[in-house]
């Protein structure tokens, strides 16, 4: 129905479908470090947007020119249809930037009514959402104590309420679990779902893999400076899905005329793997197992995970290493030497 | 507006966080009530309920109302809160700008709809409210001590309000985008008392460089006087000898008599005309000295921004519109001995205060001075729009 803007495409004629719109996004930090090489990303409202990459990608630089604390060398696009770069635009985002830092005086509704002033929240409003937020990350016994005695996890939740005082219809949040155990991370997920069920976009940076993959609509994947794939986790996956059926016995002497690969594993049993996801494909290699009177020990679609997925784009083939972080310089003087921290 | 009030908040809770700053308070109440418990009376001094004979500062030489007012103007206001409690404040607020563009918070900032430029200037802003809290306190509370103990209530001391806040804006402004650029405290510290020693110097070199411009302007006025009547005597002197030459080569014996004496008059007075017209020179080349010196000095000072000379602007209006009279022992006409000569005193302190004046006024001072923190500003503004965080 509606398909994704050209490159080129104006600001004005650019889709209102997408919250995140970037075509060309470069950044070279002084001393000619090329930290992002022409990013062209597109995020929709109402989706959790998974943004990975390993360290030194340009992830968070990625979104610092979204929220405007990074200027870019060069940007097009829109973020919620305004001009990136646009200040009043921010007005209708929500951003926890990594390691963030509320200042030690403040109570944690303090920074949260703060955090709604200063996008320009009234006061009254202001102050129901806070104690609404409060209670949505579950911080409402400790919202009256100072952020300084707080630990890692409680800061992050009271970060991500933070983010979410102006109602935003953007979310960006730079490694929300940080330091959050694991029930904290699951009441995380639980929050973001909630809000993706408003609409609002979620754009989310992490590296905890296995949370994305539970979370996220679509993802992309940003290597050196470039995006490597961006899609649904099915679109990414979808060259290495397939069915896996465990048989007893000897494998079947028609398996490679219809198509499957088997191995023997250990005593008396066969894998076999049918590629791709084709069900109906499945049903016909069933009904001939069955007919042969062979026990079906399981069966399982298999696709690849959103780690493995990452590791492929993240590994050099050549030095089967990760590619060292950062785009850095074009020609790295030694390349993927050790794969640095 | 909203975002502007609730930085402002912000900064008062974040003065109310920081123990120095009600210390400062305290100590500003300690101070007032110091200030409370001295006064005059017909003998000298009073403390509580001692009297110190001390005549100079009796209410015969000077009204109760104005004791407490020269007090507040020289010791409140030029002491204790232009250097003590302003060593205070940049101590304490040394640390918002560097807070502020410390990673973690600054991301938190720049992300909200609101622009740099103003950002930084409200930051810049609300880090003067420390100075104008302490300032309204302890000038709001010298009022009630001077409307009670001395009688007189005088709005002119509020002047001392905005006054102080400028002072102190032009210290803070050079230690809030020397903290903002190197993310230093302590490098804003030393740089900020590095600057005021600089300014104390500049300033009191133009002051005394002009001290000295006057008193070599008034050396060389009263010589070339006395040249104008050593000249006369001269010419009068040169014109009996020739009356007496004459007579005398008429054959008037008594005029050959006093020819001698004549001639030896003339001489004395050519003589002493040359000995002046010598100094005369020497003193011009000493002049010229003085004002190129002072020139120079003086162009730096208004480049600069003139701390100790806005404080003082205090004063002058206090004296100017509250009839503050200060008797000092210097009012007398007594000579004295300035940068090696003898100059009358009241000729000096007329012609100072013109020379005050003229090059000196509360315009020049405050004017400039404002004009070059806006310059720091402007560059702080600049590199902090352009910066990535």
């Amino acid at each position: 129905m509606v398909t994704p803007a050209p490159a080129a495409s104006s600001p004005a004629t650019s889709s209102t479908e997408y919250a995140v719109d970037l075509h060309d996004v470069r950044k070279v930090y002084r001393g000619k470090v090329e930290a992002l090489r022409g990013i062209s990303m597109q995020a929709r409202r109402g989706e959790v947007f998974g943004l990975l990459g390993p360290n030194g990608a340009g992830k968070s630089t990625l979104v610092k020119i979204m929220l405007t604390v990074v200027r870019p060398t060069r940007a097009e696009g829109t973020i919620l249809g305004e001009r990136i770069g646009t200040k009043s635009v921010l007005g209708r985002v929500g951003y926890l930037p990594e390691k963030h830092r509320f200042p030690e005086y403040l109570t944690g509704r303090q920074a949260i009514e703060f955090a709604g002033a200063m996008c320009r929240v009234d006061a009254e409003p202001r102050r129901r959402r806070a104690a609404e937020l409060l209670d949505l990350v579950g911080m409402s016994d400790w919202g009256d104590r100072k952020v300084s005695t707080y630990s890692k996890g409680m800061m992050q939740r009271i970060g991500i309420a933070a983010a979410m005082v102006n109602e935003p219809d953007l979310v960006v949040l730079d490694e929300p679990t940080d330091g959050v155990d694991p029930v904290g991370r699951r009441d995380i997920r639980d929050v973001l779902v909630r809000i993706r069920e408003r609409g609002t976009c979620v754009f989310l940076n992490s590296h905890l893999l296995s949370e994305l993959e539970m979370v996220c609509d679509r993802v992309a994947i940003l290597v050196q400076g470039t995006v490597a794939a961006q899609g649904t986790i099915d679109e990414l996956t979808a060259d290495s899905r397939r069915y896996e059926i465990v048989v007893a016995g000897e494998p079947p002497a028609w398996s490679a005329e219809a198509g499957l690969r088997s191995e023997t594993r250990g005593d008396r049993e066969t894998l076999l793997v049918l590629p791709g996801g084709d069900a109906a494909g499945v049903q016909t290699v069933v009904d001939r197992l069955r007919s042969d009177g062979r026990t079906l020990v399981s069966l399982q679609p298999v696709r690849e995970s959103l780690e493995d997925l990452f590791m492929r784009y993240v590994h050099d083939p050549e030095t089967g290493r990760a590619k060292p972080p950062g785009a850095a310089r074009s020609a790295p003087p030694s390349a993927g030497l050790g794969g640095a921290a | 507006m909203r975002q502007t009030f609730a930085l402002l908040v912000d900064a008062y809770r974040e003065l109310n966080h920081r123990r120095l700053f009600w210390i400062t308070l305290v100590l500003s109440g300690l101070v007032v009530l110091a200030f409370a418990a001295i006064g005059n009376d017909e003998e000298g001094l009073t403390i509580l309920h001692w009297s110190i004979p001390f005549p100079f500062v009796s209410t015969n030489f000077i009204p109760r109302a104005d004791f407490y007012k020269f007090v507040f103007a020289n010791l409140g206001v030029g002491f204790w809160l232009s250097w003590i409690a302003t060593i205070i404040a940049l101590i304490s607020t040394a640390s918002i700008l560097p807070d502020f563009v410390d990673r973690g918070s600054i991301d938190l900032m720049l992300s909200k709809p609101i622009g740099r430029t103003r950002l930084f200037l409200t930051k810049f802003v609300t880090g003067l409210l420390f100075a104008a809290m302490q300032v309204t306190v302890f000038t709001v509370a010298s009022f009630l001590v001077i409307g009670v103990r001395g009688g007189d209530w005088e709005p002119w001391l509020f002047v001392a309000i905005p006054l102080v806040i400028i002072f102190f804006s032009y210290l803070f402004a050079v230690q809030a985008v020397v903290g903002m650029m190197t993310r230093s405290v302590i490098a804003s510290i030393i740089a900020v008392m590095l600057f005021w020693l600089t300014l104390f110097l500049v300033q009191s070199g133009d002051g005394i460089t002009l001290a000295w411009r006057v008193t070599q302007e008034i050396i060389v006025e009263r010589k070339e006087a006395r040249i104008v009547k050593l000249e006369d005597r001269a010419f009068e002197a040169e014109e009996i000898r020739a009356e007496m030459r004459d007579a005398a080569e008429l054959g008037d014996p008594d005029a050959e008599e006093r020819l001698a004496d004549a001639t030896n008059e003339a001489d004395l007075a050519a003589a002493r005309l040359i000995a002046v017209q010598e100094e005369l020179v020497e003193d011009r080349d000493v002049l010229e000295k003085a004002v190129f010196v002072n020139g120079w000095l003086h162009t730096l000072n208004t480049v600069l921004p003139k701390t100790g000379e806005t404080i003082d602007i205090l004063e002058r209006l206090l004296r100017e519109w509250a009839g503050l009279v200060i008797p000092g022992p210097d009012e007398d006409d007594d000579t004295r001995r300035q940068f090696g000569e003898m100059v009358g005193g009241r000729e000096f302190e007329e012609r100072m205060t013109a020379a005050l004046d003229e090059s000196h006024s509360f315009q020049w001072v405050l004017g400039t001075s404002l004009a070059f923190e806006a310059l720091v500003l402007g560059i702080g503004a600049v590199w902090f729009s352009r910066r990535d965080f």
